[in-house]
C-alpha cells in the first residue's frame, strides 16, 4: 500500500433505500476512501415498493458483515425461493419461477428438452417438480441451500421483508460507520463554471454540502442526474405499460406462510402478495391507460385476502432508464437512474449492481476518470436492458384476449433483442446464453415453459431414448426431489428457530 | 406439441487432421444412428491447430466426454502435464511471470446454483490471489493428476496436457474407426451448390460427389468448404497482430518439465513446449529471416516456414457449411489457443447440435458466440504484442475490441473488465497481463482493507502449499511409474 490516498467527499441525496444502500456499501467497503454523507427530508416520503427481493442481496448483506438473523428480525423478513405467477400465460394457469433449476443435464442436453420430449409422450409431471426450489416453496418449507455440488445446492433464496424497515436499518448501520446524516430539502445545487461538475447542494435552511461525488438517490424526481444535469430519459412505456401500483398491507388470512412471492395477472396488469413475518404485503400493479386510480384501489380491496391494516395507497412510476447513469460527478441508483416494474423483484438488484460498479470503479482520490464512467454506463445499461427483455416476456408470451391491456401487450412488437430470443426457442427449444446480468437459462425456460410457450421442436438427441426409460429416470429425479423437500423444516419453523438462535446469542 | 427435430443423417467433415477426426467423433457420439464421413487428408503444417502438441484445459474436459481417455493420452500418445507457462522478456530483458490455470472460488460461487443463477458479483472484491499452488508444484517438480470426484490438496490446480500430435491423430483415429466413422481419403476439390445458403455436395477428386446435411470444415487454412461459400468473407485482423512468418524447428531434446516457455527476443517471440518426444520449438515474426538467422534464435535445425495473414472469417456457420479451427481463424501459435478456440467452438456446436433442416436462429446464435470466441483470442494474442517490449520488436499496432480497456483498467484499478466467451478467465487473464509485463493497480477495495488480510491470505496460502508438495509425489517418478517397464519416457 502506497500513501493513503485523500478521502473523497461523496454525497448521497435522497435517505430511501438505494441512499441508505449506497451510504452503507461506500462507507463499509470503502473505509478512508469515501467519507459519505446523505441528505434526507422527512418532508419526503419514499417509495418503499421493493419489499422483494433477489438472492444476490445476501452477498451485500453477508460483506458488510451483517448477521442474517438480526438483519430478518429487523426487518420482520421471510426467506424466499421464487416467484409464483398465477394467470400470466392464461387465466387458470399457474407456475413458480425458482431461484433455481429444473433437473439437470444429460449427455450434454438441456433437462427441458428431455422434459418436452417426456411432454410429448403425455409422461412429463409439472416441470416444478423436478426443481428442488419449487417443490420445496410448493411446500411452505426452507431450508438453506447446501454448499456443495449436490442435490441440495440447486437453488438459492432471498428475502422478503418490510421495506420501509430496510431503510432504516441500512441508517442505523451507515450511522454506526461514522455516515453523515442531514436533515433537510435541497433547494439548490451548486457547480463548476468551467466543468459543469456539481460542488455543493443547499439546504432550505441555508446549508451547505459541499462534495466531490454526487450519489443521486432522489426517486423519480431525479434532482440531479435528470432535473440538474438533463441527462435523458429512455422511456419503454411501450414495451411496460404498467406506470401506477395501488398498494395495501392486510393481515395474514391464514397460518401458512409462504417461502415465496405471488403475482397474480389482472385486467389491467398483475398484483403482488409478499408475505412477511407479521403482514402480508399486497399491490396491483397497473396501467393507467386502462384502469383508473379508483378502480385500482377498489380492485386490490376486493382481491385482498386478509383483513387491511391501511387504506390503498397510490404509487406512480414510469418504465425506462437515463442513457447515462453516471454523468459528470453524479451518479444515480436506485429509480433516479431508471425503473423496471417489480414483477421479477429487480429494483433492489439493480440500486445493488449499480453501487457494486461503483465501488469497483471509484474514483480514488476524487479524480474521474471518463473511462471509468464509461464503464459504469456500460454496465448498468447491460443490467437494465437485460432484465427489461425478460420482463417483457412475462407480458408478451399470453394467449389472454380478456382484456385491451392483454390485446396490447401480446400484440406489441417486442425489442429486437428479444425476438431474436423468442424465435431462437421457438424453433429450436434453446436459450441465447450469457454469462453476464441476469436470468439465465433456468429462469427463461421457466417462464417459457409455465406461460404455454412452448417451442415447436426440440433437441434431436432426445428421440434417442426410449420414452419409458426417460419416465423412470425423470420419476427418479422427482422422488429425490420430494426426498429432499420432505426433510427441510416448514418455513415457519425454520425462521422461529433462527429467531431463537439470535435470542440465545443476545 | 414441441417434436424432436429431425436428426442429421450426414455429416462429412473436410479434413482428417486430429481436429477433423475428433469434430467426427464429437458428432459420432451425439447421434449415433447419423453416418459419418472425414474426407480428404490431414491439413499440412499450416494448420496449427492440427498440428498442436498442446491445448489448454477444456480439452481435458471435452477429451473426458467424449471417451479420449488421460490415461490413454500418457500411455500411448506421448502425453505430459503443463502446470504453467513463463512468459520471459515480454516486459524487459529479465522480465518473467507465469501463468497458471484456473480461478480461486468462494465455496459459495461454486455450488449448482452459482452455476444456473450466474456468478453473483461480490460487492468490494479485490484483487485476484497473486499466489498460485501451479506454480509452487511446478517449481518443485512435484505433480499427478488429482483423483477426480474426492478432495485433495491439489483438486484446485488446473493443467494441460500435451502430447506428440502424430500419435494423438493415430490414438483419434483408432476412437474413430471404433465408432463407424468413415473415412474417405480423397481430396475434395469443390463444392456443388444446394437450395439457398446451402451445398448439396462436394465433389471429390475424381468426380465423386458426396452429399450430407452438413458439411464442416477442418480442412486448415486452405479452407476447402467454406472459402467456397459464395457468402464467404474474411475479416483481417494483420493490423493488430504482426506475426507473418512461423518458423518450425527439428525437435530438441525431450524434456520433462511442468513448465513451457513463451519468450520475446531481439526478431520476435519464440515458443518453446516440453515433451517427451521433444521439445517443440516455433519462432514468430514480422519480418522474414534468412534461415541462419532463424536457426540461430530457435537453437535447432529449421524444418519449414509457415507465412500467416492472421484473421477469421465473418461467419463460421454459412448454410450448411462450418469452419473450425485454421478454416474458421488464422494467428499466430502464441500459446496453445488454436486447439482451445477449435474445441470450444466444437463444443458449442455439439452444445446447439442442429437437426433437419438448420434454422437460422441456431446458426445465428452459433455464429454469434463463435465469433466472440474468436475476436476474444484476437484480444489475447494482441496483449502481447502490446506489452512494454514487444512494441519495440513488432512495432506500435492499434489494439482491437476492448483490449485498451483491458490494459487501463488493470493497471489502474487491478480489475479484468468481463467479456463473454473469453479464452482465458478474469484470474488468468490478470496473470497473463502480469507476466507480460504489466504492473497490476488496486481496486479500490483492496484499498481500502487494512495490510492484516494480506499477511493472513499469505499463511493461509502457505499451509495449502505445505500440503500440496507434501501430497503431490515428484511428477518424473509417477510418470515413469504410470509408464511401465518397456516404454519410454
Amino acid at each position: 500500500m502506497g500513501e493513503a490516498p485523500t478521502p473523497v467527499r461523496v454525497v448521497v441525496l435522497g435517505g430511501g433505500t438505494a441512499g441508505w444502500m449506497t451510504a452503507a456499501g461506500l462507507a463499509g467497503l470503502l473505509p478512508g476512501l469515501a467519507r459519505v454523507s446523505l441528505i434526507e427530508s422527512e418532508e419526503i416520503g419514499i417509495v418503499g415498493v421493493g419489499e422483494a427481493t433477489l438472492p444476490h442481496i445476501r452477498s451485500f448483506v453477508e460483506r458488510l458483515g451483517i448477521d442474517e438473523a438480526a438483519f430478518m428480525k429487523a426487518t420482520h423478513a421471510t426467506y424466499k425461493l421464487g416467484i409464483d405467477f398465477r394467470d400470466f400465460g392464461r387465466i387458470g394457469q399457474s407456475y413458480i419461477h425458482p431461484f433455481g433449476s429444473f433437473g439437470e443435464e444429460v449427455q450434454g442436453v438441456g433437462f427441458h428438452h428431455w422434459w418436452l420430449e417426456l411432454a410429448r409422450h403425455g409422461l412429463a409431471r409439472d416441470l416444478g417438480d423436478y426443481s428442488l426450489a419449487v417443490a420445496a416453496a410448493r411446500a411452505n418449507r426452507f431450508r438453506p441451500p447446501a454448499e456443495d455440488d449436490s442435490l441440495a445446492s440447486t437453488y438459492g433464496y432471498a428475502y422478503q421483508f418490510d421495506a420501509t424497515l430496510f431503510g432504516p436499518f441500512m441508517r442505523q448501520f451507515s450511522l454506526n460507520l461514522g455516515v453523515e446524516r442531514h436533515e433537510g430539502r435541497v433547494v439548490a445545487v451548486e457547480r463548476d463554471g468551467a466543468s459543469g461538475d456539481v460542488t455543493a447542494l443547499v439546504l432550505a435552511d441555508g446549508r451547505r454540502i459541499a462534495g466531490d461525488l454526487f450519489v443521486d438517490c432522489s426517486g423519480f424526481r431525479s434532482l440531479l442526474l435528470g432535473q440538474e444535469l438533463g441527462e435523458a430519459w429512455e422511456d419503454w412505456a411501450h414495451w411496460l405499460p404498467c406506470d401506477r401500483a395501488a398498494a395495501m398491507p392486510c393481515a395474514h388470512a391464514s397460518a401458512e406462510l409462504r417461502p415465496y412471492t405471488t403475482a397474480t395477472a389482472m385486467p389491467a396488469g398483475w398484483r403482488w402478495q409478499i408475505p412477511l413475518q407479521h403482514r402480508m404485503g399486497n399491490g396491483y400493479v397497473f396501467s393507467s391507460a386502462h384502469l383508473s386510480e379508483d378502480e385500482a384501489c377498489a380492485a386490490i380491496l376486493a382481491a385482498a385476502e386478509g383483513t387491511p391494516l391501511a387504506e390503498p395507497r397510490i404509487l406512480k412510476f414510469r418504465p425506462g432508464r437515463r442513457t447515462r447513469s453516471w454523468s459528470h460527478n453524479v451518479i444515480g441508483v436506485g429509480l433516479a437512474s431508471g425503473f423496471l416494474e417489480p414483477l421479477e423483484s429487480t429494483s433492489i438488484y439493480l440500486a445493488q449492481m449499480a453501487i457494486t460498479y461503483l465501488i469497483e470503479l471509484f474514483p480514488v482520490g476524487g479524480v474521474i476518470d471518463p473511462r471509468d464512467r464509461d464503464a459504469f454506463n456500460r454496465l448498468v445499461d447491460m443490467e437494465y436492458d437485460r432484465v427489461r427483455d425478460f420482463l417483457i416476456l412475462h407480458y408478451h408470451a399470453t394467449t389472454r384476449d380478456d382484456s385491451d391491456f392483454w390485446n396490447h401487450v401480446r400484440t406489441m412488437q417486442v425489442p429486437d433483442s428479444l425476438a431474436g430470443k423468442l424465435e431462437l426457442w421457438r424453433q429450436a427449444g434453446r436459450i441465447a446464453k450469457y454469462s453476464d446480468g441476469l436470468f439465465y437459462d433456468a429462469s427463461w425456460i421457466a417462464v417459457f415453459i409455465g406461460q404455454g410457450l412452448l417451442p415447436e421442436a426440440h433437441d434431436p438427441r432426445t428421440a434417442l431414448i426410449d420414452p419409458n426409460a426417460l419416465a423412470r429416470a425423470s420419476e427418479r429425479l422427482r422422488l429425490a426431489v420430494a426426498g429432499e423437500v420432505a426433510t427441510m423444516p416448514e418455513h415457519r419453523e425454520y425462521l422461529a428457530r433462527e429467531a431463537a438462535r439470535l435470542a440465545e446469542a443476545a | 406439441m414441441s417434436a424432436p427435430r429431425q436428426p442429421l443423417r450426414r455429416v462429412v467433415v473436410a479434413g482428417s487432421g486430429p481436429l477433423g477426426i475428433l469434430a467426427a467423433i464429437a458428432l459420432r457420439r451425439a447421434l449415433p444412428g447419423c453416418e459419418v464421413v472425414v474426407v480428404g487428408e490431414a491439413p499440412g503444417p499450416a494448420a496449427f491447430a492440427d498440428h498442436a502438441a498442446s491445448a489448454m484445459p477444456f480439452t481435458n474436459k471435452l477429451h473426458d466426454r467424449l471417451g479420449i481417455a488421460e490415461a490413454d493420452l500418457v500411455r500411448r500418445a506421448g502425453g505430459s502435464y503443463r502446470l504453467v507457462t513463463r512468459l520471459a522478456g515480454w516486459g524487459g530483458v529479465g522480465h518473467e511471470g507465469l501463468l497458471a490455470y484456473g480461478e480461486t472460488l468462494p465455496s459459495v460461487l461454486k455450488t449448482a446454483f452459482a452455476r444456473n443463477w450466474g456468478r453473483v458479483r461480490l460487492p468490494g472484491e479485490g484483487a485476484p490471489s497473486a499466489f498460485s499452488l501451479a506454480a509452487v508444484l511446478a517449481e518443485a517438480g512435484r505433480f499427478a493428476p488429482p483423483p477426480p470426484g474426492e478432495p485433495t490438496p491439489i483438486s484446485a490446480v488446473d493443467y494441460a496436457l500435451r502430447w506428440n500430435p502424430a500419435a494423438y491423430r493415430d490414438l483419434l483415429i483408432e476412437v474413430a474407426a471404433g465408432l463407424g466413422v468413415i473415412h474417405v481419403p480423397v481430396h475434395p476439390e469443390g463444392i456443388a451448390p444446394g437450395a439457398g445458403d446451402e451445398i448439396a455436395a462436394i465433389r471429390l477428386a475424381g468426380g465423386d460427389l458426396i452429399a450430407a446435411d452438413l458439411f464442416i470444415d477442418c480442412s486448415g487454412p486452405a479452407a476447402q468448404l467454406i472459402a467456397a461459400h459464395p457468402r464467404f468473407a474474411f475479416i483481417d485482423w494483420s493490423a493488430s497482430l504482426p506475426t507473418r512468418h512461423v518458423y518450425l524447428a527439428a525437435p530438441g531434446a525431450p524434456r520433462l518439465a511442468l513448465e513451457d516457455r513463451l519468450s520475446l527476443g531481439a526478431a520476435g517471440w519464440l515458443s518453446a513446449v516440453a515433451g517427451r518426444d521433444g521439445t517443440h520449438l516455433m519462432l514468430g515474426t514480422a519480418a522474414p529471416l534468412s534461415r541462419a538467422a532463424a536457426e540461430a534464435q530457435l537453437g535447432s535445425r529449421a524444418t519449414g516456414m509457415v507465412n500467416l495473414t492472421p484473421g477469421r472469417v465473418q461467419a463460421p456457420w454459412l448454410g450448411n457449411v462450418l469452419a473450425l479451427g485454421d478454416a474458421a481463424a488464422r494467428f499466430e501459435p502464441l500459446g496453445p489457443l488454436h486447439l482451445d478456440l477449435a474445441h470450444r467452438q466444437l463444443a458449442l456446436l455439439i452444445e446447439l447440435l442442429p437437426g433437419r433442416p438448420i434454422c437460422a436462429h441456431e446458426r445465428a446464435e452459433y455464429n454469434r458466440r463463435s465469433v466472440l470466441m474468436m475476436e476474444g483470442v484476437h484480444e489475447v494474442l494482441a496483449l502481447h504484442f502490446a506489452a512494454p517490449a514487444a512494441a519495440a520488436v513488432f512495432g506500435a499496432r492499434p489494439l482491437p475490441g476492448r483490449a485498451a480497456e483491458v490494459i487501463d483498467q488493470f493497471t489502474r484499478r487491478g480489475r479484468i473488465p468481463f467479456r463473454e466467451e473469453m479464452p482465458l478467465l478474469g484470474q488468468e487473464q490478470f496473470a497473463l497481463l502480469a507476466a507480460l509485463g504489466w504492473a497490476p493497480g488496486l481496486p479500490p477495495a483492496a484499498l481500502a482493507t487494512a495490510a492484516p488480510g494480506e499477511a493472513a491470505a499469505r499463511a493461509a496460502f502457505e499451509a495449502e502449499a505445505r500440503a500440496a508438495l507434501a501430497f503431490a509425489p515428484p511428477y518424473e517418478a509417477w510418470l515413469a511409474s504410470v509408464l511401465g517397464a518397456g516404454v519410454r519416457v
